[in-house]
């Protein structure tokens, strides 16, 4: 009797040990930035910009499909566990949410993030994911939702110009990449 | 010669616990945090807050300077007073606003005050638990590197200062001058980075790494 061997329709992309470990730098780097940004300065927003730029790196200079989530979950259990971060388990949503929308544009998108245009609309709206993670955050808490609204408003549109010029440098460290030939 | 040997050393060679009781630890502040969410009456938040008190003896077993996680509060309850002065234009409106304010800072509070006083090689430890083990992995490892990597930028940071390169702090007041940081900078860290991950792979695929699909050892401290 022919033995039937069943092959799945889609797999999950095969991600290389070398690949995983700079997704992991960029990971750590995205916590590390963050801390040097959350020093002085009190604009709103202002830790998305390395958040942003180097999960965005993550997905821009490896093939794999879900760098970008891979890395987010990677720097969110840093940031959780290893420090740094003030809110806490919800970290992670944030980060995970940044991920995703960088995930799903690099697959919509043209170009993965070599046109600014489309990186910077990538990045504005990876930054305004936070209004979604603070809003839940807020609601959980009780918060009056036209408050919360508005509290999540600013951060999150904080979060987008940051994300927007995150999204907006990318494209020029890309191209000295592949210039290098480095990536490809 | 071993009558001397460290608690948590002692520990371990009785066959007792790997992580100096990180998990539980973790597993406490994450509690707390969630209860925080949850209580909403005053004297469920000074209960709470009675809790936390205890809990960061406990934690930093002994007493703790919370001067910088007090900052925190106070900037984030001026900013929602603000916001529900804006709202409201009562006092009871403030009151609500500080409410919340108190809530999210008894929610934070444990991450924050965990975070200064775990040990970072017991909590991969205890990560390596809850995640799958290639993440585990790469996670442990890069942070192990990551002060080298540090190094290394730190190198390439001081050899462009000496060529002329235009990224001192008092340059990066002005930022037409941070293309000069990402070109000088950025690009060249990003390539180090790529290549420090390419001899790690290299190092742990000579040493067996993803021979076996279960892992069979774990690197010492």
């Amino acid at each position: 009797m022919a033995r039937r061997i069943f092959k799945p329709r889609w797999q999950l992309p095969h991600l290389s040990l070398k690949d995983a470990l700079f997704i992991g730098f960029c990971a750590l780097f995205a916590v590390l930035v963050r801390v040097f940004f959350r020093i002085k300065l009190r604009i709103s927003g202002r830790s998305m910009l390395p958040t942003v730029f180097f999960l965005m790196l993550a997905r821009g200079s490896v093939s794999y499909p879900f760098a970008a989530i891979f890395a987010g979950l990677l720097a969110g259990s840093a940031a959780m566990f290893v420090g740094f971060a003030k809110q806490g388990p919800m970290v992670l949503l944030q980060y995970f949410l940044v991920a995703a929308v960088i995930d799903g544009l690099a697959l919509l998108l043209p170009g993965r993030f070599r046109h600014p245009v489309w990186s910077g609309l990538t990045g504005a709206l990876a930054g305004f994911s936070k209004f979604f993670s603070d809003y839940a955050r807020n609601f959980l808490i009780g918060m009056d939702a036209t408050v919360n609204l508005q509290l999540s408003l600013i951060e999150g549109a904080g979060a987008a110009l940051f994300g927007l010029l995150a999204g907006l440098l990318l494209p020029v460290v890309l191209r000295r990449l592949r210039a290098y030939g480095v990536i490809v | 010669m071993g009558s001397r040997m460290p608690a948590a050393q002692g520990r371990l060679a009785q066959g007792g616990t790997r992580d100096d009781g990180i998990g539980r630890r973790m597993i406490v502040v994450m509690v707390l945090s969630c209860l925080a969410f949850l209580a909403r009456r005053v004297e469920q938040l000074l209960l709470l807050t009675g809790i936390n008190a205890v809990a960061i003896f406990w934690l930093h077993r002994g007493p703790l300077s919370l001067r910088r996680e007090m900052r925190t509060f106070a900037w984030q309850t001026a900013i929602i007073l603000g916001l529900h002065l804006f709202r409201f234009r009562t006092m009871a409106g403030l009151w609500l606003g500080f409410k919340v304010s108190w809530q999210l800072f008894l929610a934070l509070l444990p991450g924050m005050v965990f975070a200064r006083t775990a040990s970072q090689s017991g909590i991969v430890r205890v990560l390596t638990r809850v995640m799958p083990g290639r993440a585990a992995f790469v996670l442990s490892t890069c942070m192990r590197f990551i002060p080298r990597l540090l190094g290394e930028i730190k190198n390439i940071y001081e050899g462009q200062v000496l060529r002329g390169a235009r990224i001192l702090p008092r340059d990066l007041v002005r930022p037409w001058h941070w293309a000069d940081l990402l070109h000088c900078v950025v690009v060249p860290a990003v390539v180090q980075g790529m290549a420090l991950a390419g001899h790690i792979a290299l190092a742990a695929r000579a040493r067996g790494f993803e021979r076996f699909p279960r892992r069979t050892c774990w690197p010492g401290e």
